[in-house]
Formats: C-alpha cells, structure tokens, sequence
C-alpha cells in the first residue's frame, strides 16, 4: 500500500478531473438523442472513467485484503450500483429505467449489509419495492406512446448537465482526499488476535445480566436496595466488564484492553462509553445510598431514578458492541429515546403529504 | 479492508449520476427516479459514517430520509398525474412556457425520426399463377 503522505494531491486532482470529463463527454453520446447517438463510443468512455475512478479509490484508500469476502463484495454491489445507475439515467424507456433503478436499489441494499445495517435494508427494500411498483402503474397509465417522443428522446443540455453533475462528484471526491485520514496507518497495522469487535460476547450477556438486574430494582423497596446483597452483585457484573475497584485481580478490564486497537474509530466509542459508564456505577450507588439513608424521608424515586440511567448506560453499551446482530433492538432504542421528535415529525409529514397528495390529485369534477 | 472513504465515494458517484439525470432528462417520471437515486446516495453516506462512529444516529437519519422520499414519491406522482391531465404528455419541456421572464425558450431543432409504418397493402400474386391457399382444415 502507497503511503499517503507521499501521494501528491496533484495526481489525484488529475484522476479526478480525468474521470469527471471522461463521464461528462461519455454521457453525451449516451443520453438520448434524435439522431448520432453513438452507444459504443459512450460505453467505452464511460467504462474509462469508471477506471479511473477505480484508480482513484485504489490509490487514495488502498487496496488491502485482511478481509477477502467484504472486498469482493463491496466491489460487486459498488458495480452494480453505479452500472445500473447509469443505465437508468441513459435509458430511453422509462419502464426500462424504473427496472434499473430497482436493481440500484437492492445494490444499494447489499452495501447496507456490508455496513451492519440489516433494518435500513429491509425498510429500503419494503417501500422502495412499492414505490417501483406505483412508478410502474404511472408509466403504463401515463406513457402509451409507440413511437420517439419529446419526453424520451431528447436530453437537455447533456454536456452542460453531464459537467455539471460529474463536476460536483469529483469536487466532493477531492473534497473527500483532503478531509480523510489516511487509510493505511490502522488497517495494515491491526494486530492478529486482536478481536475487531472488543467487546466479547461473556462480556455483552454480563453487561445485559446486569442491566436485567438494575431492572428488577424497579420493584424493590428500600432494604432491598441497601443490601449489600444487591450493590454488590450488580457492582462485581458491572466492573467484571469496564474495570473498577471490585473487579477480581488479574482481570484485564475492557479499557486497557482497548487502548491496543484505538485506530480503530469504533473502538474509540466504546472505550469512551466504558469510560463513562465505569463513573457511572460509582455515582450511582453513592446516590442511591445518600438518598434512602441520608435523606429524610427516604427518596426512593430518585434512587431508582438513578438505577434506571445506569441501567440506559449498560444497554447502550451491550448494544453498540453488537452493532450488526443486535441491530433492531438497539435502532428501536436509539429511536425512541434519542430522537422521539424526529420521529413525531416524521409521523406529521407523511400525514401531511398524505392529505396534500390527495388534494392535489382529486379531480374536482367539470367545475375547474 | 473497505474503509469509509470507499463507500463515500460510492455515495458520491450515485449522487452525481442522479444530478445527471436529473438535470438532463425530460421524462418526470425518470427524473423522479433520478432524484430518489440521489437520495439512496445521502443515506449510503450516512450508513457508512454510522459504522464509522459506532453509534446508530446515522441509521436513524436514514430512516427518515426514506420516510421523506417516501413523502416525496406520493406527492411528485400526485403532480404528474395533474400535469399529465392538463398537458397530456410526461415532457417537462411542454411546460416552459412558466419559465422565468428573461429566460430564452428552448426550441427543438432536431426533428424526431419518425417511423412511418408502411400502408398494409395487399400483397397481389404474380400474375398468371395460382395463388398459394392455405390449406382449409377439414371439416365433420
């Protein structure tokens, strides 16, 4: 792999500016056209300008293959996003091109797979399925036209349009080469052995132990919450995990164990939220102790005001680490408590746009 | 290994193919098709900075941008089926008469090729021979 450093920022503006103009010329002779639309010389064109873009990914971000299966199929499903893309915008037929799009889509799906994210892939397919469907409805409804029409066999301005829409691609592209780190420093370097989600799985069913044991807590009373039985059991859990001063001897605690793999961005998170979580554990008991025994009365709604937000802390944590397997339960977490508005709004403007939809497409009879 | 900047590209490449179309094409239905293209960019972005950080807020923001395409997908196809009713053609081009003032109108030049089907004539024998009958099936 290329050391970043040493690549100049000039022979990637070159691949940029290359590919770009390649995809722009390609796409001229591509878009449909009355007449001398040469589909030949713009594949060529457009498949050296994919080249080019490949290179540019290559020499920029590497090509190393610690992991054989994800690569080849990022590249596949890559492929296959941006080639049926592309037939989509330069297809004639518009039946033909909601065909292409729905291929994109479920290339797009396969790379939100590679990603961890098998909830976005399903909810993508699911309502793009159906929107494909609709278009489909609309374009036999609509478009019955035998012959070349205005509509399908004319472009607007391809060459202005092409440059303008490659220009901004390669303008984020370079944005992208400048912003980045590089690439090659943490991957080359992970060490084997080295787990590349920390957090094992004994640790995730303590972590979820104990967060069904602060759960339990919700119906104790006052003694059961002060007996040592209780702190101590959900203490030992907790610190067994993001080490503490309970933790058994010779335990090496999740942080320590972490800070080995910390190029890694994911692992950063974690170790913060251990971090967090192991301040947590001690705020929390001394609150729960100060407020059933100093307090007068005894407070014990906030003492299980304080149980429940280590509780939201241990399962944030035992969910982010199984991001992918774990991925509904923790969504539906993140969902509805971090972003409840969002969702609300999200709610209100599908019913707006359901009435708004109906309103404009009603037929209001001979009146208008 | 696949790093972010590899599907960042991707997303990047699909929003600019999109834009193409979008800015090219005539048809609304395509165009429509080519702007949900430039969505499905946005939310490949957002997915692979959601791995990159570990935390789900970018699936989540995913999640509502394809309930807001979803919105938009309702509405653009309540509006073509209005134009459509008024125009009746899918062309945006028939519609530049609301273009801003100031702005030349676009003409098209280059006359479509049509195809003209030819008349079904009759196709006569040479004349002198018998015709060929197509044998008549026998009939009980």
């Amino acid at each position: 792999m290329p050391d970043p450093a040493q690549i100049p920022s000039q022979a990637i503006a070159y691949q940029l500016i290359g590919a770009g103009l390649l995809a722009a010329v390609g796409f001229l002779f591509l878009l449909p056209r009355p007449r001398h639309r040469q589909l030949l010389v713009g594949t060529f064109l457009g498949v050296s300008a994919l080249g080019l873009l490949v290179a540019f990914l290559v020499t920029r971000f590497g090509s190393a293959t610690a992991d054989w299966v994800s690569t080849i199929l990022f590249w596949f499903f890559a492929a296959g996003a941006v080639g049926f893309g592309t037939v989509l915008v330069v297809q004639r037929n518009p039946a033909r091109g909601a065909i292409a799009f729905a291929f994109v889509v479920l290339s797009t799906c396969g790379l939100f797979l590679i990603l961890a994210a098998p909830f976005l892939m399903a909810t993508t397919i699911i309502v793009y399925a159906g929107a494909i469907i609709v278009t489909f409805l609309f374009v036999l409804m609509l478009s019955h036209v035998s012959g070349p029409a205005d509509e399908n066999d004319r472009s607007r301005e391809p060459l202005l349009g092409g440059l303008a829409g490659f220009g901004f691609a390669g303008l984020v592209l370079f944005a992208l080469h400048q912003s980045l780190p590089p690439a090659s420093a943490n991957t080359t370097v992970a060490t084997p052995g080295l787990p590349l989600a920390p957090l094992t799985v004994v640790e995730r069913s303590a972590l979820l132990d104990a967060a069904t044991h602060l759960a339990e807590a919700e119906s104790a009373n006052r003694e059961q919450l002060l007996s040592t039985e209780f702190s101590q059991s959900t203490r030992e859990r907790l610190e067994s995990v993001v080490g503490g001063m309970t933790a058994p001897r010779g335990t090496v605690s999740l942080q320590q164990r972490l800070t080995l793999a910390q190029a890694e961005p994911r692992t950063a998170t974690e170790i913060q939220q251990a971090a967090a979580l192991k301040k947590q554990i001690q705020t929390t008991f001394d609150t729960v102790e100060t407020a059933l025994i100093d307090a007068n009365p005894p407070d014990e709604a906030r003492a299980k005001q304080a149980l429940r937000e280590l509780r939201e802390q241990v399962v944030i944590l035992a969910g982010t680490g199984g991001l992918p397997a774990r991925n509904v339960s923790t969504l539906g977490l993140a969902i509805y408590s971090e972003h409840l508005l969002g969702v609300e709004m999200a709610g209100m403007l599908l019913l707006v746009a359901t009435i708004g939809a109906v309103a404009i497409a009603h037929r209001r009879g001979d009146a208008t | 290994m696949i790093s972010l900047g590899h599907f960042l590209t991707v997303g990047a490449v699909l929003f600019g193919l999109g834009l193409v179309g979008f800015l090219t094409r005539r048809n609304f239905i395509t165009m429509f098709l080519c702007a949900e293209m430039m969505l499905q960019g946005v939310v490949l972005n957002l997915v692979a900075f959601s791995r990159y950080h570990g935390n789900l807020s970018g699936q989540v923001l995913g999640l509502f941008i394809i309930t807001v395409a979803a919105c938009e997908a309702g509405l653009a196809l309540a509006l073509f089926l209005t134009l459509y009713r008024r125009g009746r053609s899918l062309d945006s081009g028939a519609w530049q008469s609301i273009r801003e003032i100031g702005v030349q109108p676009t003409i098209d030049v280059e006359p479509l090729m049509k195809t003209v089907p030819s008349p079904d004539y009759p196709r006569l024998p040479v004349a002198g021979r018998l015709p060929v009958a197509a044998e008549e099936t026998a009939r009980v």
